[in-house]
């Protein structure tokens, strides 16, 4: 790709993170009843398999994405 | 007489074409507004749609250019049919796609009404996240997090009339 010219890709997020972050503040700045319901939201697990000869192997959870290697 | 006639047959005809505009505008747009956990309009015949393009606010109506544009956090404006006052919706960010058939999706990831805004807990994030980056290191990703942290505050600021630098 070419220089990034965005805040977010110089500091190494992908627009995924960045616009994540992004709703996690818009949640946390939000009056009670509605704030509670924002926030089920906001429950994020990632699950990581490798695939080899055409076949999934087992699913394991994976805390951040670095950790599935990417 | 021969170049009067000739002048009859010749002259071109003025015959009154009606403009489609008016017919388009009438027929609307349609919208598409869509969350991950929840569709807010899906096929919804409105009359215009203000975006909060990153690039700057634009309206679109009937007819648009066809556009993608990435949100940024602000304020979303939908006006329906026959109203003056618009629907606003506070949109963390995402994107919105104009088609050449007068459809428009917008996907964002979060979207509220702004009366669900608390001004006190945006003011006092605006300010964590402001001493937040300063003491982080510049590039990193802490320092990009109190950055993002400090414009979705400002913006939700502003869509509540507060005003923070």
């Amino acid at each position: 790709m070419s220089t990034p010219t965005t805040f977010w890709r110089l500091a190494g997020m992908s627009y995924t993170q960045y616009v994540t972050r992004a709703a996690t503040a818009l949640r946390n700045g939000l009056k009670e009843p509605a704030k509670t319901q924002a926030m089920r939201n906001e429950a994020l697990s990632y699950n990581s398999a490798t695939w080899a000869g055409g076949k999934a192997g087992s699913k394991k959870p994976v805390q951040v994405l670095s950790e599935a290697g990417l | 007489m021969m170049q009067r006639a000739l002048l009859r047959r010749f002259t071109p005809s003025l015959r009154r074409t009606f403009s489609t505009v008016e017919e388009s505008a009438a027929a609307g747009m349609t919208l598409n507004f869509n969350l991950p956990h929840e569709s807010i309009y899906v096929g919804a015949k409105v009359d215009q749609v203000i975006v909060p393009g990153v690039a700057g606010e634009y309206g679109v109506t009937a007819d648009h250019v066809p556009l993608v544009a990435q949100l940024k956090p602000g304020v979303l404006q939908i006006l329906h049919q026959g109203t003056a006052e618009a629907e606003k919706y506070f949109v963390a960010g995402g994107f919105s796609i104009t088609h050449p058939n007068s459809t428009t999706d917008i996907s964002c990831p979060e979207a509220v009404k702004i009366d669900d805004i608390d001004s006190a807990s945006v003011t006092a994030a605006f300010e964590a996240a402001k001493s937040a980056f300063s003491s982080a290191e510049a590039g990193s990703q802490a320092a990009a997090e109190a950055q993002i942290d400090m414009e979705v505050n400002k913006a939700m600021a502003f869509a509540v009339g507060v005003s923070l630098a």
